[in-house]
């Protein structure tokens, strides 16, 4: 079992954030190489640049916490994975955005770490630039 | 018009692999032929003993401390300098087919420039190659390959070895005759196999050039590195039962595992399967495990298809030939590193600075049209690295190579590597695995000696090291780092090394594990 762990300071306050993060269908917006996304009860499908879609089952989406956790359930060689963001209020105004990964096998760690990175990196860079409602 | 450059490479190719360097098994009459018509370098070394550090280096001319692709699965920033694109300013046409892996392969979300033009087919390049079709070691990932092979024969795409299992990591399914890993006989007609792919796409840009164009192509064959699974209808080129088994083995098991032991601790650990320091060789595999006969195989297999390798060399010279650019061509033929082979017990490569994976073939033919003071069948003693091959491009090409570059131009013979101060080489491995682990090495050849320092990590807290005397030694068998008749010279060597090592600024973020 491998963690990464990604975070971003973002200088909105943390309802704003949550409004984009607590959204599922919302990852389109700001995770690399992810080209659309549908959500149907607790199941979200991705589809990935080459066509592939990932399959994943929503978790948790806490407003109060404003946590939200996924599981990928395939078809990715994933044979454990949660995927858990908080939104942590941290000053005013000002948030922390934080992007924790469980998986096996390992070396999946390498692969999503690098995605999540600059996802939450082109997350944070969105929202500090109240570009978050330019579809 | 100027002189046209063919930079071919081939992927974990051992010094020994080919004629012209002694080796008695594999026929490469076309690469021996560079060498009998050009500068043999017979103390090559890669800055890095795995595929994407010394690629940057390749294309950088830079160390990897400056480049920073300090592991398999950090990608070459896109910003990063090139030596294609001097030479794209210059004048010249530049293209690279085969393969490239100057960014991550295991790339799901196309995140990455090569794999995307791969996926979509396109040619376009970046990096200064105005041209890019890529390779890799089969029919799976986002190169043009596997798509022309999906497109095309799809049939095939089961035919090849499947490189990674089904936890990701690099498989140790057995095959062949002997259940080796990474061995398949693999049932791909031989025109459909990568090798011959790279070089019909090689004559194909090729035949799109005008015929005063100056040009650049590296042609990068993804083989001999593992799996090893040529065409079988090539498997009747070498009987792996009638192969000597490599000087570099130890038969007897108790000797061949007090020289292991002689090394630092990662040596034995991972002979026993307890320690997976890295992700290219096979996690689940133990070396312990590797008989003679299967060392036997994957010789056989390696010598296979380097002929194809050389046979596809050939084809590509011809069309040179036909065009008429023969008398303007220098060739430069190398490799990224090398591999063990079975020498000392084990198969692949890792953080192991021994001649096995870091003494590697290097040849330059220069073009016979560039005429005087060239001696044109030298073969040069002195040590040349990787990083000294975009600074030669340069020079071919007529231009003073840029500040950035951090090697030199080859020197022509031992007099002028002598002259021009060609007294050392270095050589590095960083890595850090998913589950912490860490194995640092710095090393440094020159005077006929190898010596290597390993930095504190998981395995070692920093004391342990190498030191090999290549004239009295050249199966590096004796440890001497710890011979006190030899400390001053280790510090010696020591001090040199760090003089002329160039650290990591950072260590960037791995994308994927290859």
């Amino acid at each position: 079992m491998a963690t990464i762990r990604s975070h971003a300071r973002v200088h909105r306050n943390a309802d704003d954030v949550w409004k984009v993060v607590g959204d599922p269908t919302r990852i389109v917006q700001w995770f690399p190489g992810v080209t659309a996304v549908t959500v149907e009860d607790n199941i979200r499908t991705l589809t990935l640049a080459a066509g592939l879609p990932v399959f994943e089952e929503i978790v948790t989406l806490d407003n109060r916490m404003r946590r939200f956790q996924y599981r990928i359930t395939g078809p990715l060689p994933v044979k454990y994975h949660l995927g858990t963001m908080d939104v942590i209020e941290d000053g005013e105004p000002g948030c922390l955005l934080l992007y924790s990964t469980e998986i096996s096998p390992d070396p999946m760690a390498f692969v999503l770490d690098g995605v999540i990175s600059e996802g939450i990196q082109n997350l944070a860079r969105m929202l500090n630039d109240h570009t978050e409602d330019e579809r | 018009m100027g002189r046209k450059i063919l930079f071919i490479t081939t992927d974990q190719m051992r010094y020994d692999a080919i004629g012209a360097n002694g080796g008695a098994v594999a026929r490469t009459p076309n690469i021996d032929s560079f060498a009998a018509n050009g500068i043999s370098y017979d103390r090559a070394q890669p800055q890095n003993v795995v595929c994407m550090p010394s690629r940057a280096t390749m294309v950088t001319g830079q160390n990897i401390g400056t480049h920073g692709v300090w592991m398999n699965g950090v990608p070459l920033p896109v910003e990063s300098p090139s030596v294609a694109a001097v030479l794209r300013d210059a004048g010249y046409r530049t293209a690279l087919i085969g393969k490239s892996h100057f960014e991550p392969l295991l790339d799901p979300f196309l995140r990455f420039e090569e794999n995307r033009q791969g996926f979509a087919g396109t040619t376009e390049g970046h990096r200064g190659f105005d041209h890019m079709e890529l390779a890799t070691h089969g029919a799976a990932g986002f190169t043009h390959y596997s798509r022309w092979i999906r497109q095309n024969h799809p049939e095939a795409i089961g035919m090849f070895f499947q490189v990674l299992d089904g936890d990701l990591e690099v498989s140790d399914v057995p095959g062949g005759d002997t259940g080796a890993p990474q061995i398949k006989h693999n049932a791909v007609p031989r025109d459909w196999y990568h090798t011959d792919w790279v070089a019909d796409r090689t004559i194909s840009w090729l035949d799109g050039l005008n015929s005063n164009d100056d040009w650049f192509c590296w042609m990068s064959f993804p083989d001999p590195h593992h799996p090893w699974d040529p065409p079988e209808s090539e498997l009747h080129r070498v009987n792996w039962r009638e192969l000597d088994l490599p000087v570099g083995y130890p038969q007897n098991q108790d000797e061949r595992e007090a020289i292991i032991d002689a090394k630092p601790r990662h040596w034995r650990l991972w002979y026993d399967g307890k320690l997976v320091s890295n992700y290219e060789a096979p996690g689940k595999w133990v070396p312990a495990t590797l008989t003679a006969d299967q060392i036997r195989e994957v010789n056989a297999m390696a010598h296979i298809e380097n002929e194809l390798i050389d046979e596809a060399i050939g084809r590509v010279l011809a069309a040179i030939d036909a065009k008429g650019w023969s008398d303007d061509l220098d060739i430069v033929f190398t490799t990224d590193h090398g591999e063990f082979q079975g020498d000392f017990g084990f198969l692949f490569k890792g953080p192991y600075h021994v001649d096995s994976l870091m003494r590697i073939p290097l040849i330059w033919r220069p073009a016979p049209s560039a005429g005087g003071g060239i001696d044109a069948t030298a073969r040069v003693s002195k040590p040349v690295g990787l990083l000294d091959l975009a600074p030669t491009f340069c020079t071919i090409a007529g231009l003073q190579p840029p500040e950035w570059m951090e090697g030199r131009a080859l020197p022509l013979d031992d007099a002028d590597a002598v002259a021009r101060g060609f007294e050392r080489v270095t050589t590095e491995w960083d890595s850090r695995q998913p589950d912490g682990t860490e194995i640092h090495l710095r090393t440094i050849m020159r005077d006929n000696f190898v010596c290597t320092t390993y930095q504190p990590g998981t395995v070692h807290d920093g004391t342990e090291g190498e030191l090999y005397d290549l004239v009295l030694d050249p199966l590096q068998q004796v440890n001497l780092w710890d011979d006190p008749e030899r400390r001053a010279l280790r510090d010696e060597l020591l001090v040199d090394l760090a003089a002329n090592f160039v650290e990591p600024r950072e260590f960037r973020h791995a994308e994927a594990p290859v």
